[in-house]
């Protein structure tokens, strides 16, 4: 482990990774900090870029984005009230009111303080979690890895925001989406209606810039009328003394683990992470009172989080091939695009990379943290430049990276449906999230089905009889059933109000 | 009905028409051969649960009731906007796949009119989105030929 993180960190300091960090760190903060365009949108759009790049550092590359794009939201949530990504929209709650009370320096702070302690809270769990995990999930046989693609995909419907039920539309046509083309298994063509452009699928590409990127700047257009609301960003107070170290280290520590164990769950991202540690803090807190006024506590809480995220999201993508976000969807992508395969062997296939995105998790958080410190003035301006010029520009850049990827106009096509697809999905309130991670492992998902079922001549009784296999269904049917409980429990909840009310008239 | 529920009833239609599709499209694929589960039965059963839970979302956004609270004059969708830089998108990437202009032309002139259009044609914004769109088209031309050796669309 020593060896191959210490060979990762001398890799990554020099000149031309280390440049990588930081192209990637910095137009990450730059992307999170200019509302509408989302740290997704940035590593979808750049992965064309990385085709001719070494793997190693096409990965250094992007998560270095991955890192800066999650804090650099925390500047427009803060001083426009704009969350810059959404996993920053809890830090609006009370970053923008400390900011509107003249202290944005302070908040914004507290923030880049929690940030860069999230981060690296995350990153130990990452060094030392992965790995064994990775060995662990090498037993796993073709039911195993079938129940636990089903679990993720249940878990992230059920979590992600809004319907459950659109959530598991979503991902399910997601699945359905990556299906079309000659099935690797027979040979047989499907879903391609004779249309030979059909036989290689739809690549992941076109359709992930098509759902993020293109959808957003459509959503970006209609709104393009929205006033922003400018406060002059002061540094005084951005230091945080001792004493605020000391007041906020259990809150910043409790909030990262959060945040750690939100990002290992499959599918989860960096919003519900810091939703869940902002109501931990909130519940714990001395001065609840102050939740949403600015408190200093929510700002630290939410932003440790949704940074913790990062480092808990890489465990299960390094481990087991499972993305812990969107984001990490997008990285499997990439991995994928460079000939890697991932999955619980990538510690051995390809250890350079593995070890390269553990010590970029850790070079990235101290680049984002300094260039926070010393440049957020000058991002503070970025995020004002109009929309009416930026989005043109952004969407001839999505139709460059798309056309790169194979040099044909079909694909281009394919994005600006899915674009459309997109918004339209997102408008009628369902999560993009569960679609795309649907996409990338449906793949995954049948193979193993039917790998398992030659094994047992097209019996499925293993998923019954093998214990993780039996472990991860029931947790895939408890969690389809819990909104259903909460239903129920909340109608019996009124029926009895309602009946102690009729009780009282009478009496 | 409130716009998100409306948007939702038409999305689960499309959904279920592409449900539909899908079912129609897989009906002849032979089973398997050499293994028990043929590659049929997968989009077919995904087809079917996509369907079943849009009829779901359907029904529910068909019979839910409120309205949208009114909204801040400034904060109307401008869905003008939207409609038209969506058609001259459309429109810029069939030139480019008809070859009617060399990458960097065609780029500048999509990027004037889209920009332009956004801004009113006002006389201001003009100038600045000539100098942007002229220094995109062939600055983007620039780099992803000789920096990037990525090959472009048009010409």
């Amino acid at each position: 482990m020593i060896e191959g993180l210490f060979g990762a960190l001398a890799h990554l300091m020099t000149p031309l990774p280390f440049l990588y960090v930081l192209i990637g760190t910095v137009s990450g903060i730059i992307v999170g900090a200019i509302p509408g365009l989302s740290g997704a949108m940035l590593i979808a759009l750049t992965l064309p870029l990385t085709f001719y790049m070494q793997p190693v550092n096409a990965v250094i590359l992007l998560i270095g984005m991955y890192v800066g794009s999650i804090t650099g939201g925390l500047i427009t949530a803060t001083l426009l009230r704009m969350p810059g990504t959404p996993s920053n929209v809890v830090t609006t709650f009370d970053g923008h009111p400390m900011a509107m009370a003249g202290k944005p320096g302070r908040a914004l702070g507290l923030g880049i303080a929690a940030s860069f302690i999230g981060g690296l809270v995350s990153w130990v769990v990452l060094l030392f979690l992965a790995k064994p995990l990775s060995i662990w999930a090498t037993r796993f046989g073709p039911f195993e890895y079938f129940t636990l693609i089903l679990m993720a995909m249940v878990l992230i419907a059920s979590v992600t925001q809004g319907s459950m039920v659109k959530g598991l539309v979503s991902g399910f046509l997601g699945m359905l989406v990556s299906m079309p083309g000659v099935d690797p298994s027979s040979g047989q063509p499907r879903l391609t209606w004779d249309w030979y452009v059909l036989n290689g699928g739809l690549k992941l590409l076109p359709v992930l810039i098509g759902i993020f990127a293109v959808s957003q700047v459509i959503g970006d257009i209609v709104t393009i009328g929205k006033r922003m609301e400018r406060i002059e960003t002061r540094v005084s107070g951005m230091l945080m003394s001792f004493k605020d170290w000391r007041d906020q280290a259990f809150n910043m520590l409790r909030s990262s683990l959060i945040g750690t164990w939100v990002g290992i769950l499959p599918g989860i991202g960096a919003s519900i992470g810091s939703i869940m540690a902002y109501t931990a803090a909130r519940n714990m807190s001395r001065k609840p009172e102050e939740y949403g006024k600015g408190s200093e506590e929510g700002i630290v809480a939410s932003e440790a989080a949704n940074n913790a995220t990062i480092g808990g999201a890489l465990i299960p993508l390094i481990a087991m091939g499972i993305p812990g976000s969107v984001i990490d969807a997008i990285l499997i992508g990439a991995l994928m695009i460079h000939s890697i395969t991932p999955g619980p062997t990538l510690f051995i296939t390809n250890g350079d990379v593995v070890w390269a995105m553990i010590a970029t998790a850790l070079v990235a958080n101290v680049v984002m943290f300094l260039a926070m410190m010393g440049s957020v003035r000058l991002v503070a301006r970025i995020m004002y430049v109009p929309r009416t010029f930026l989005l043109p520009v952004i969407l001839v850049f999505c139709i460059i990276g798309t056309f790169a990827l194979d040099n044909t106009m079909f694909d281009v096509w394919v994005m600006l449906i899915f674009g459309v697809v997109g918004y339209a999905m997102e408008r009628a309130g369902f999560p993009l999230g569960p679609f795309v991670i649907g996409f990338v492992l449906a793949p995954l998902m049948e193979e193993k089905l039917r790998s398992g079922l030659m094994m047992t001549a097209g019996s499925i009784e293993p998923i019954f009889t093998r214990p993780l296999s039996l472990t991860f269904l029931i947790i895939a049917i408890l969690l389809l059933l819990t909104p259903f409980f909460r239903v129920w429990r909340e109608g019996r909840a009124r029926r009895r109000a309602a009946t102690a009310a009729a009780a009282a008239d009478e009496a | 009905m409130t716009k998100t529920a409306r948007w939702a009833l038409g999305v689960s239609v499309f959904f279920v028409l592409v449900c539909l599709a899908v079912l129609w499209e897989t009906r002849d694929i032979p089973p398997g051969t050499f293994e028990p589960l043929g590659s049929a039965p997968v989009p077919q059963g995904t087809a079917l649960l996509v369907l079943a839970l849009s009829v779901v979302i359907g029904l529910s956004a068909w019979r839910s009731r409120g309205e949208d609270p009114p909204i801040d004059p400034s904060e109307r969708p401008h869905v003008v906007d939207a409609a038209a830089t969506a058609i001259l998108t459309v429109a810029y990437v069939a030139a480019l796949q008809a070859r009617l202009l060399d990458f960097a032309p065609m780029t500048t002139l999509y990027l004037f009119a889209t920009i332009g259009f956004l801004t009113r044609f006002r006389l201001r914004a003009l100038i600045v989105a000539a100098i942007v769109s002229a220094a995109m088209g062939w600055g983007a031309a620039f780099i992803f030929t000789r920096f990037f050796v990525v090959d472009l669309p048009g010409l």
